[in-house]
């Protein structure tokens, strides 16, 4: 892996991952899922990415690391951790940084553990991976348990010895969590973890990974689907619609950040504490799948602002990795 | 049956499931409910998964028997229902799942969908005029007549609801139960079909059971709430005393762990 | 799309169009076969027997002078027609049971069910050599022993379907709306059973076939002089190195003619597995 001069691709030197006019094609038949996506996520910072379905959401992020099955970047730069993921059309080789810098918590925790695997040996073998300490010795056990205390399992000594089917949902999605942690990545990346859970333990885990991210300076990437759980949760959101990026904003102060008229209606048909039923407004139409390409917005077709070059123009890209940032061809929601 | 006569009235209903329990170390299913329904307003079921809202929710429509307890409807018992009063029942009661992927016949027409409920009940019509009426139903939820002649599988989520929510609708049912019936929707689309229950509430007068998880949701639809939790009503009472000033601790709980 | 385009859309390779465009050919000498052979399949002719492959007899002459093309075209009514009318049978039959004993559910589910694997431990053979010995080897006690062995196959099958298709919230819709029992069978649960069902089917077809061409191999089922193609290679046994073509091609209207329906099977079972996931 070639440490990349800085100058090339301007990468802020606290980013802990840079995306650039990344587009996602799927490998059978070439066509383009998402693209003209830029961001970057800051070395110990939460960042969201929220959309509907055929938003390309978590097709766009697992394939950043090449972990989904059938997809293959089709342009644009990626820089991890300093180091050159993807650029000029080549992706360089991933090695170690897959299990060790990046950690993983899919959706469904009721299959992402082996039921026939005691869940410390699970922690222990990841572990073992991550640095070599022999999975059986006192050193990685504690390391374990310790782990599984950290995750706000009870009594993790006995919890070392038991099978993931002898716990709840959202214990389980807490022992990947443990899985995850005990390789102390550098970035962790949550694929709607809690759509499986009820909302006591949502919020729960929600807690757990932004505490845990606080607390180890681990940044993540949480990606879902909620756009009000993320507004509370994470310091950034990067809003996909049919495979386009329509917004970047942060959450800190949202009457400040400008919105894209696709975020601006998501917000207002969330039922929320003090809505009633005419302050919901909903979107017409259906979201447009996946794959709509750079030209037009997506959006267009359901968009109360829209006019026509809403449909000819080619869509505007971050390439100045902004925080905040609009893709609306008609300016609106982007910060002057 | 007069209006201050509930439309449904549940009295210690308990539900025990076989010895090989589906739910974990669960026997009991439903324990001892007391529920209303009153003619013209929207009832919420509120609870996590597990708490027994579905089971009531097939009970109410009886589409799954109780083990103890009494159940009348309009005034009648629904166990002393004749057969032919049974069927009737079926008019009067329908329901809408929370799958739109599953609750339609994926080998059936749009149309024969929608207008099989028609056939069975109202069989005095022929077939132009049920073919009409099912037209009205499928515009009045938002849908093209084009879509008459398609399959399920053309349709997305929120289409294929909108069809399920027509299907119930064309029996012209007292009593709609709705079961989760937003949850696996998009968000933009859950707005949409809110609007349309919402629409049709307002319409139709209609009388209502909206069961959820989604606390926000039931605040704008409902006008009483119970609140369930593991087989059991903990709380109820009107939808603003509830919410807004629970009783119980785990309903503050659960109204604080929302986004 | 319409069934006959999203049908004709499911060859995706050389191998099964081929396939279908055999099993078609195969279906119509099946029904025509008797008009086509260009000479008396039963006619007998002591002089000429074994003669070569000519202009005049295609595939020669078998052990008692016949000819074989003739008796090959004939034969695939026997052997073609009978394989369906085991299927046909135990299709209905197996189905029926299938459904009901879902319908029924408790007790009465579970020992139909149980009878059904029990059943399906019987040898065929056995079988067909009871039937044999009860009715007099032919291809009739063939065809009954096999549709008595392969019954339980189909109750199973659907009545797994069947359990499938009831889980499904479609059908507690049509129960929520009075919809009669018959109806739900007609359909709700039959047209969708019927993608795995007929990719069952078409495997079967192959499969029954070589049942019954081998149990007339042994001398169970059709007996000579009718130019079943298993009962023609028993006839041509002792042929094999002196007139091959006696053996031959009977062998392989059977391998071909199974194979093509294995083969479109597969590509059923290709094409519409997926679509019964259609729905997410």
């Amino acid at each position: 892996m070639t440490l990349l001069a800085k100058d090339t691709i301007g990468v802020p030197p606290d980013d802990i991952l840079t995306v650039k006019n990344v587009a996602v094609s799927l490998t059978k038949g070439g066509r383009t899922m998402v693209s003209g996506v830029s961001f970057g996520v800051r070395r110990g910072e939460l960042f969201g990415i929220v959309g509907e379905s055929g938003s390309g959401k978590t097709l766009f992020t697992l394939s950043l690391f090449g972990l989904h099955g059938e997809t293959e970047i089709s342009a644009g730069e990626i820089t991890f951790d300093d180091k050159t993921l993807f650029e000029d059309g080549k992706r360089r080789r991933l090695g170690r940084i897959l299990g060790c810098r990046i950690g993983f918590i899919p959706q469904d925790p009721y299959s992402s553990l082996n039921p026939s695997m005691r869940v410390g040996r699970q922690i222990t073998e990841a572990i073992y991976l991550a640095r070599g300490t022999p999975p059986n010795s006192r050193q990685c056990r504690d390391e374990a348990v310790a782990l599984l205390a950290e995750v706000g399992i009870p009594e993790p000594e006995t919890a070392f010895r038991q099978y993931p089917d002898q716990f709840s949902g959202g214990m389980r999605q807490r022992i990947v969590i443990a899985i995850a942690l005990s390789q102390d990545p550098a970035l962790l990346i949550a694929d709607e973890p809690t759509t499986a859970l009820d909302a006591f333990t949502q919020r729960r885990i929600i807690d757990l990974i932004v505490e845990r991210s606080r607390r180890r300076n681990l940044s993540v990437i949480l990606i879902s689907h909620n756009l009000e759980l993320l507004r509370q949760s994470v310091d950034h959101i990067a809003v996909l619609y049919s495979g386009q990026l329509m917004n970047i904003f942060e959450t800190a102060d949202l009457g400040r950040n400008p919105l894209h008229p696709y975020t601006e209606a998501l917000f207002e048909c969330i039922p929320s504490v003090n809505k009633t039923l005419t302050d919901i407004r909903s979107i017409p139409g259906e979201p447009a799948g996946a794959g709509f390409g750079l030209t037009g917005c997506a959006f267009a077709d359901r968009c109360a602002y829209v006019q026509d070059i809403c449909r000819t123009a080619r869509l505007p890209e971050n390439t100045g990795r902004a925080d905040s940032f609009s893709a609306c061809l008609l300016g609106k929601g982007v910060r002057t | 049956m007069t209006d201050t006569q509930p439309m449904v009235a549940l009295r210690g209903i308990t539900k025990t499931f076989a010895k090989r329990a589906l739910v974990s170390n669960r026997a009991f299913g439903l324990r001892d409910i007391n529920l209303d329904v009153y003619r013209g307003e929207v009832v919420g079921l509120l609870g996590e998964s597990g708490s027994g809202k579905s089971t009531l929710a097939n009970i109410i429509t009886r589409l799954t028997s109780f083990s103890q307890g009494t159940y009348m409807f309009k005034g009648r018992d629904v166990r002393t229902l004749q057969r032919s009063e049974q069927l009737a029942f079926k008019s009067d009661v329908q329901i809408v799942f929370q799958d739109p992927y599953g609750s339609l016949n994926p080998r059936a027409r749009i149309c024969n969908i929608v207008g099989e409920g028609l056939a069975i009940h109202q069989s005095h019509l022929d077939a132009t005029a049920r073919k009409e009426r099912v037209g009205s139903l499928i515009q009045e939820v938002g849908l093209g007549a084009d879509c008459l002649d398609r399959y399920p599988h053309e349709f997305s989520g929120g289409q294929r609801q909108r069809i399920a929510i027509a299907r119930a609708m064309a029996v012209e049912p007292d009593l709609l139960v709705c079961d989760e019936p937003l949850s696996s929707l998009d968000v933009s689309i859950q707005a949409q079909v809110l609007k349309l229950f919402a629409r049709l509430i307002r319409e139709r007068d209609l009388t209502m059971v909206f069961i959820s998880h989604d606390i926000n949701v039931a605040r704008l639809l409902c006008d009483r709430v119970y609140i369930m939790l593991d087989g059991r009503i903990i709380e109820h009472g009107t939808a603003a005393e509830v919410l807004n000033n629970p009783q119980q601790k785990y309903t503050a709980d659960l109204i604080e762990a929302l986004y | 799309m319409t069934a006959r385009a999203e049908i004709l859309g499911y060859p995706k390779n050389a191998v099964e169009k081929m396939a279908l465009i055999i099993a078609a050919v195969i279906m119509l000498i099946a029904i025509f076969g008797g008009f086509l052979a260009p000479h008396d399949p039963l006619l007998i002719d002591f002089r000429s027997k074994l003669e070569a492959p000519s202009w005049e007899h295609l595939m020669g002459k078998d052990g008692s002078g016949r000819d074989v093309l003739s008796r090959l075209l004939t034969g695939a009514q026997l052997t073609i027609l009978s394989t369906f009318a085991v299927i046909a049978v135990v299709l209905v039959i197996g189905c029926s049971i299938g459904i009901l004993s879902t319908f029924l559910g408790g007790w009465a589910d579970n020992l139909l069910m149980r009878i059904a694997d029990i059943w399906l431990g019987f040898p065929p053979l056995i079988l067909a050599l009871g039937f044999a010995a009860a009715l007099g080897a032919s291809l009739e006690a063939a065809i009954w022993a096999l549709i008595f062995s392969w019954w339980p196959n189909y109750a199973r099958l659907s009545r797994m379907i069947t359990a499938d298709i009831l889980s499904q919230k479609y059908i507690a819709s049509a129960s929520a709306l009075g919809v009669p029992t018959w109806r739900k069978v007609v359909f709700y649960i039959i047209p969708n059973a019927f993608d795995v069902l007929i990719i069952q089917l078409t495997l079967d077809i192959s499969a029954v076939m070589l049942a019954i061409s081998g149990l007339s191999f042994i001398g169970v089922g059709a007996q000579i002089p009718a130019p079943e193609w298993g009962a023609m290679i028993a006839d041509g046994r002792n042929f094999v190195n002196t007139a091959w073509w006696v053996v031959a091609y009977p062998g392989l209207a059977i391998f071909v003619t199974a194979l093509s329906f294995n083969i479109i099977g597969d590509m059923l079972r290709r094409e519409l597995d997926p679509t019964l996931r259609r729905n997410t």
